[in-house]
């Protein structure tokens, strides 16, 4: 079995606006793999050309030039596009339907029997936590209920691959947690998933792999371990005198145990020690910086 | 197959749940029963009157349920991004438009329906009855309707609803006065019987709309009416069918073509 899930080379994407066709250049030129079983993080700022990959990859809009491949397939190949499941950022769905309805619609579009589409139906809404508001129109449906339903229309085949274009967007932290909780449950189903996000933190929690996108130019891909750099960025230390805390943050290459071995001698109380390794954030910051330095 | 009938039957529940379209139809309903008040000022004539009016209301609230309906049929679905999660689904991008079209068709076609019920009961309440020639008649009528719902899908696919509405309702004018053109143009390039052939020929472009209206009109030289006994024949019928079909299946490849190369950002 092929072991890469999606392929992208050299991907471009130019838009044209206005009278005099602008041209702006959203994506410039990327590659990268993702691979069966992984949680795949796609970040980048606002702007970076998320979106634009994703629609790309989704048969949305059309590259200007380069490759992009899903399930061994063309974008556009029916066979690849049945074992596939896509939730759009900020989903918008025919409000008239209800729920179950959404979902259904979708079901049918997969050509499930009627019967499956029932029990699949039910299980998603109950999964995704709609089962009472399945028979509610969707235009009485909050952000956070439209981007659930949105995950379950997106499982209602059981596909190999699913793709979320901002999935934890408009979220609360609760809301966010179940969809990592989610997100997590599907690598242990054996699925693959790709998403897109600018939460960082949600990323360096769920994350096998990312890659991190900046003007529409790739930073970097790869396990988020081998990304971050393993030096130590400094040491923060909590002190407690006379009731005062006071932090102080040790630069790398001062002696963390002199400072303690003094703080100690003199009766002041150590409250914590916390070493400062590289965040996702940190690296996200550093690519983002390089990228404007660099244009 | 299942997915043209799935985003089929989607398009009709959606135009079933609409109140506008409700309203419009109600409306022609209570236009086609306004006969029954009407024929009671026209001696002799009230079957008559209610069958005109009957007629002229179904062609009129059709047209106008066709191009409301249909200027906004796919603009809508790119506008309001519900395409977003259709097309990555497995289903090719002409399965949607002509998906899209036949549920607007079996809208109308239940919508148009649903007028004709209403003028049978006119004409019930009249003492008179429905015959072949208004079966006929109305047809012809919804053969009309089914062309300009693929020319309001086919603007929609790349224009504004307003400018879409603008341009189907132009497309509706000239092709329901396509002879009157053609005798214009004949009359007018006496002179120049070349540029007369060359635009005779584009006019072909627009459809012919006076085939699916010929009541009071004149076919092959003879004037029939849907009210006397010399209406047309049902091998009428089926070839103006046959060339509203014809036409609307050129119109839609049109829409495919335009909606298969856009992007949707």
């Amino acid at each position: 079995m092929n072991d890469t899930v999606i392929t992208v080379e050299n991907l471009r994407k130019t838009f044209a606006f206005g009278f005099f066709r602008r041209k702006v250049e959203a994506v410039r030129g990327i590659s990268f793999e993702v691979r069966r079983g992984e949680i795949f993080g796609f970040l980048g700022p606002n702007g970076a050309g998320k979106t634009t990959t994703i629609k790309m990859l989704m048969g949305l809009i059309f590259p200007t030039s380069g490759k992009c491949e899903l399930l061994g397939g063309r974008v556009t190949d029916l066979a690849a596009k049945r074992r596939l499941g896509f939730l759009p950022e900020s989903p918008y769905f025919y409000d008239y339907l209800t729920g179950r309805e959404l979902v259904d619609l979708a079901g049918r579009l997969f050509d499930l029997p009627a019967a499956v589409r029932r029990r699949r139906g039910d299980d998603l809404l109950e999964r995704v936590g709609l089962s009472k508001a399945a028979t509610i129109p969707l235009r009485k449906y909050s952000k956070g209920m439209l981007q659930r339903l949105g995950l379950a229309q997106a499982l209602v085949n059981d596909p190999e691959l699913v793709v979320l274009d901002e999935p934890m967007s408009g979220l609360d932290p609760i809301g966010r947690k179940e969809i990592r909780d989610l997100i997590v449950s599907l690598r242990a189903e054996g699925k693959t998933v790709f998403f897109s996000t600018h939460i960082l933190s949600d990323a360096e929690l769920i994350c096998d792999r990312c890659a991190i996108l900046v003007r529409g130019q790739l930073r970097d891909v790869g396990p988020l371990d081998q990304l971050l750099s393993p030096k130590l960025l400094h040491t923060e230390v909590v002190l407690e005198c006379n009731g005062l805390k006071e932090a102080k943050r040790l630069a790398p290459d001062e002696d963390v145990d002199a400072v303690l071995r003094a703080a100690l001698e003199s009766g002041v109380k150590v409250v914590a020690v916390q070493p400062r390794y590289e965040h996702l954030e940190d690296l996200f910051y550093r690519e983002v910086e390089a990228e404007k330095r660099a244009s | 197959m299942n997915r043209l009938g799935a985003i089929a039957y989607n398009t009709f529940r959606e135009a079933m749940r609409s109140k506008l379209l409700y309203s419009i139809v109600l409306f022609a309903c209570v236009l086609i029963l306004s006969g029954l008040v009407l024929g009671q000022f026209v001696l002799n004539e009230q079957l008559r009157l209610t069958r005109d009016l009957g007629l002229g209301g179904i062609s009129f609230f059709g047209v106008a349920l066709a191009v409301f309906a249909g200027v906004s049929m796919v603009y809508k679905e790119i506008e309001r991004k519900t395409v977003y999660a259709l097309i990555p689904k497995p289903l090719h991008r002409w399965q949607f438009v002509v998906g899209k079209y036949l549920g607007m068709v079996l809208t109308l076609a239940v919508q148009m329906g649903l007028m004709a019920v209403v003028l049978c009961i006119a004409l019930w309440l009249q003492g008179g009855a429905p015959d072949a020639p208004l079966c006929r008649a109305i047809l012809l009528l919804f053969g009309q309707v089914a062309v300009i719902a693929a020319v309001a899908i086919l603007f929609s696919t790349f224009s504004t609803p307003f400018l879409s509405g603008l341009f189907t309702v132009g497309v509706f004018i000239i092709g329901r006065y396509s002879n009157e053109l053609h005798a214009v143009i004949l009359a007018k390039l006496k002179e120049s019987p070349e540029l007369a052939k060359v635009l005779l020929y584009g006019s072909h472009v627009l459809p012919d709309l006076h085939l699916f209206f010929v009541s009071g009109g004149t076919v092959a030289g003879k004037t029939v009416s849907v009210n006397a006994g010399d209406y047309v024949n049902w091998t009428y019928v089926a070839s103006a069918s046959a060339y509203g079909l014809a036409y609307a299946g050129c119109v839609l490849a049109l829409a495919i073509w335009s909606f298969s190369r856009r992007d949707f950002v």
